[in-house]
């Protein structure tokens, strides 16, 4: 497979007036990688993402998809599929009628009904789009993204609205255009997705990448925590820990398989029962509850 | 162009209101010029009734239709959403105005045709045909302009009666009184040279060579409106 990135932003600049919505920011989407772009709310990943799209012109920079300027719409549009954030389809069309429409302007073939039943809106197919739930729009929305498998998906916030069948649903068929070779560029709030799905995540914060990497060299820089109850009187415990006044205590950790032995066999040791025991590794909740404090890693 | 297009006319074909506004009431106002055309000839000429009926359509038909689709299709992201596809700007605006403007092309001349069948026949039918397309041209490049200062189709019902009402009044003016007086200013205006071509046309009399220098003032309003529209038009609704 080449290695030729799929996309490529380079110093990118976005401003409004006198609002700097993305400032020198740079990174590169290679062949076959999901590629999350999350950030706090405002943080620019919209107006990133748009640009990459073809939607917006940046201020400065340059940003190449396939190696092409994303306004050469004849050559760069046919090889990607792009999933908007609001849906923006005629209410006086029906589903087929969308899909067919959106898809043939695509310049990709594919079968209409093939698509419809891999979103699971067949039953909807002679349905005007005003009709439809928001969560069967978003699938509407993927469906004209994933006509005629392209090469390049954008999904933004694809799971919004949709329900846990749904969600899995698309994920599933994401995952069959993974097989194929597909690459993914992903937004989402719900981090859990980006955690568990993306092979590289670009965290961006006020305009710009605040931090790249792998969802575990993300997390790494922030310790492990393993959380139980303790009831009233028990020896003193083994490790360093915030226990309140409930009796609830928090273990922050760096070496969790080691503490967590610890802990347990002085549990085992003392007879005492760690009632709510969970332990886990550091989620990318807790990294973005750091962006604000922590000074930033990033370059 | 053409998926963009059929797409388009079903759209039209489905909400009754744009159907009935833009489509069935120019027709109806122009019956009536037909029908009455005897009365209509007296304040003006036959020429004045062909020149009329052609900016009723031109202005309430094609020109607020124009406004109102491109309004409306922004505003549920239509416009963001065919520019996601590999389909050029030009090709989607072509998309979206080809229906209204072969409706308003098909009404024009069946309601010229009844005119001509039941009051006789124009003086120069190529000359015609020249102001009428010429007019729909301007028409068209008038509701781009105005479409990038048009929020919504709601708003489209404000920010469309300065050019429909302006343009029928000079259509009127110069259909009834002519353009020995005030000769400049009536064919600079939007409308105005676009009428004595078609009221010359439809009454002869006049050199065809004299007749063909009037189409300059209305394609100079066809560059205004373009540049106008470049500068105006988005694709996005504001945020």
């Amino acid at each position: 497979m080449s290695t030729t990135p799929v996309i490529e932003v380079e110093r990118l600049n976005l401003s409004y007036g006198d609002f700097h919505a993305v400032q020198n920011l740079s990174f590169q989407v290679r062949p076959g990688e999901l590629y999350a772009l999350l950030g706090t709310n405002g943080a620019g990943k919209t107006s990133t993402l748009e640009t990459i799209e073809g939607h917006r012109t940046p201020t400065s920079g340059t940003v190449r998809v396939f190696g092409h300027g994303p306004d050469d719409r004849r050559t760069v549009r046919p090889r990607m599929g792009v999933m908007l954030q609001e849906s923006g389809f005629s209410p006086d069309l029906t589903v087929r009628e969308s899909v067919d429409l959106i898809g043939r302007l695509t310049r990709r073939t594919d079968d209409v009904d093939r698509v419809l039943d891999l979103v699971g809106l067949s039953d909807r197919a002679g349905r005007k789009v005003a009709q439809l739930s928001g969560g069967e729009k978003r699938r509407l929305d993927f469906a004209t993204a994933a006509y005629g498998t392209p090469e390049l998906l954008f999904l933004d916030e694809p799971t919004t609205g949709l329900d846990i069948q749904s969600r899995d649903a698309l994920w599933a068929t994401v995952d069959r255009l993974r097989e194929d070779g597909a690459t993914i560029v992903l937004t989402t709030h719900y981090l859990e997705e980006a955690q568990q799905r993306a092979d590289r995540i670009g965290l961006m914060h006020q305009g710009t990448l605040h931090r790249e990497g792998t969802v575990s060299e993300l997390t790494r820089t922030l310790p492990a925590v393993i959380r139980f109850s303790l009831p009233a009187s028990v020896p003193a415990l083994p490790l360093q820990a915030v226990v309140d006044r409930d009796g609830k205590a928090l273990v922050e950790t760096f070496t969790m398989q080691k503490d967590l032995h610890l802990l347990l066999g002085w549990a085992q040791d003392h007879a005492v029962e760690l009632r709510d025991l969970e332990a886990g590794p550091t989620r990318l909740d807790d990294v973005f509850r750091a962006i604000g404090s922590a000074p930033s890693h990033a370059n | 162009m053409l998926s963009i297009a059929s797409s388009e006319l079903i759209q039209i074909f489905r909400n009754r209101l744009v159907l009935i506004t833009s489509f069935i009431i120019p027709v109806a106002v122009s019956a009536l010029f037909v029908r009455q055309h005897e009365t209509f000839a007296a304040i003006g000429s036959l020429g004045y009734i062909a020149a009329i009926v052609m900016f009723t359509v031109a202005a309430f038909g094609l020109y607020a239709t124009a406004v109102t689709t491109l309004a409306s299709r922004r505003q549920n992201l239509f416009l963001k959403r065919l520019r996601s596809t590999a389909a050029a700007d030009s090709t989607i605006l072509a998309g979206l105005l080809l229906p209204p403007t072969a409706i308003a092309v098909v009404q024009v001349a069946a309601i010229l045709t009844a005119l001509a069948m039941v009051a006789g026949e124009p003086d120069n039918v190529p000359l015609l045909v020249v102001a009428v397309l010429a007019t729909l041209a301007m028409m068209i490049g008038l509701g781009l302009a105005t479409a990038g200062l048009t929020n919504s189709p709601e708003h489209a019902q404000v920010t469309t009666l300065p050019v429909t009402l302006g343009v029928i009044a000079v259509a009127s003016w110069v259909g009834i009184s002519g353009t020995e007086d005030l000769t400049l200013l009536k064919r600079l205006l939007p409308g105005g040279s676009a009428t004595e071509l078609t009221v010359n046309a439809w009454n002869g009399g006049i050199a065809v060579t004299d007749s063909l220098l009037l189409l300059a003032p209305t394609l100079g309003w066809v560059v205004v409106a373009v540049v106008l529209a470049t500068r105006l038009f988005r694709w996005e609704p504001r945020r």
